[in-house]
């Protein structure tokens, strides 16, 4: 389904951040030359993500970042999350790896 | 008179804290078990530890190979044999079963080689495997057998007894829903009968010798070493199911669905 050969980086709006099994997704706005197109980005399952310092509330609705993903194979505005940052740059912030403390 | 009445209500509250806890001989029978509390994982987790969901870089499908013994070439009788190098260069074959074997449908014995994270609890009654996926298999430890033929019917999880050999518990499943193992091209009958040992071999680490005996496509009884590492990154069971799946397959292609 995803072209692990091959990497987009998309600059663009969270839409909603699913936190949903067993794939959690990132529904991102990226502005382009005929309009705003949505990409669904697909990511691991919750167990997967928690363990790797990831929460619900990691990514908000509106918030601007930058993800780096592996596009469909088909062409379609869908890729499986390679890695995010802020739009500057710096990485988004997470919690330890699986603990409830930061 | 109220004197009676004050013993009486003395020996009420301690009849009754004592019907809420154990017995002495049950507590016993806590206290002679090993302990394996805690969060296990077989090597196929640790591909797809990760925010994508798998190891960049990493090609999962050598490395399930690698570490996936399930997905190996079982001792198999002519027929099977055939049938499993045909379905090795079956490409469209192939890539139906993937399909169809979607991760959230992880059946025995692959959910013992497989990419789930467990929690084991051991009671004098039963051992029980939870499951990330929210599987749980209940191994029987009272003394009782497999039910009658009638009361029997095939599940993917099978029917499982298992008594203790010291430290180490005796698994032994049948009445597993016949098919494919799944992310492979290997097969088990209705007559597939498992055995697992299973025991603690140090303070972070779980093995399981498992056994696979089929009279219907082996020539000989099949078996692994499969071991388990604690889970040391993890507070609490994160249990997950597949009710927001938004892969469905369409034309025969895995796809995205719309949020």
């Amino acid at each position: 389904m995803f072209d692990p050969k091959q990497s987009v980086t998309l600059i663009g709006t969270i839409n909603a951040f699913q936190w949903t099994s067993p794939h959690c997704w990132i529904q991102l706005s990226v502005d382009g030359p005929q309009g705003a197109v949505e990409w669904s980005i697909q990511m691991g399952s919750t167990l997967e993500l928690y363990r790797s310092g990831w929460r619900p509330s990691t990514l908000e609705s509106g918030e601007k970042i930058t993800i780096v993903a592996h596009p469909m194979r088909n062409g379609s505005h869908g890729g499986l999350f390679v890695s995010a940052a802020n739009t500057d740059g710096t990485p988004l912030k997470t919690k330890s790896a699986g603990s409830s403390t930061p | 008179m109220t004197r009676t009445l004050l013993a009486a209500l003395v020996l009420l509250v301690i009849a009754s804290a004592c019907a809420q806890r154990n017995l002495p001989q049950r507590a016993q029978a806590f206290a002679s078990l090993p302990d394996w509390t805690g969060l296990w994982e077989s090597s196929a987790a640790r591909l797809f530890l990760s925010p994508a969901g798998f190891l960049e870089g990493v090609d999962t499908q050598d490395e399930i190979s690698k570490r996936v013994q399930l997905t190996g070439h079982p001792p198999l009788n002519d027929e099977w044999e055939r049938k499993y190098q045909s379905a090795a260069h079956d490409t469209a074959a192939i890539q139906a079963a993937v399909l169809s074997a979607k991760s959230c449908a992880t059946s025995f014995p692959l959910i013992m080689d497989w990419a789930r994270v467990f929690q084991v609890a051991v009671t004098p009654e039963e051992t029980l495997m939870v499951f990330e996926s929210a599987d749980v298999r209940h191994i029987y430890t009272d003394g009782r057998s497999h039910p009658q033929k009638d009361d029997l019917w095939p599940t993917p999880l099978g029917d499982s007894v298992g008594h203790w050999e010291g430290d180490t518990l005796v698994i032994d499943t049948v009445a597993r829903t016949p098919g494919r193992i799944g992310m492979g091209s290997n097969d088990l009958s209705e007559q597939a009968h498992f055995v697992e040992r299973m025991r603690r071999i140090d303070k972070n680490t779980l093995e399981n010798q498992l056994t696979i005996d089929d009279p219907l496509r082996f020539t000989r009884p099949w078996q692994m070493t499969l071991r388990y590492s604690r889970v040391t990154d993890l507070d609490r069971m994160i249990a997950w199911d597949c009710s927001h799946d938004r892969n469905p397959v369409v034309d025969g292609e895995l796809t995205i669905a719309p949020p």
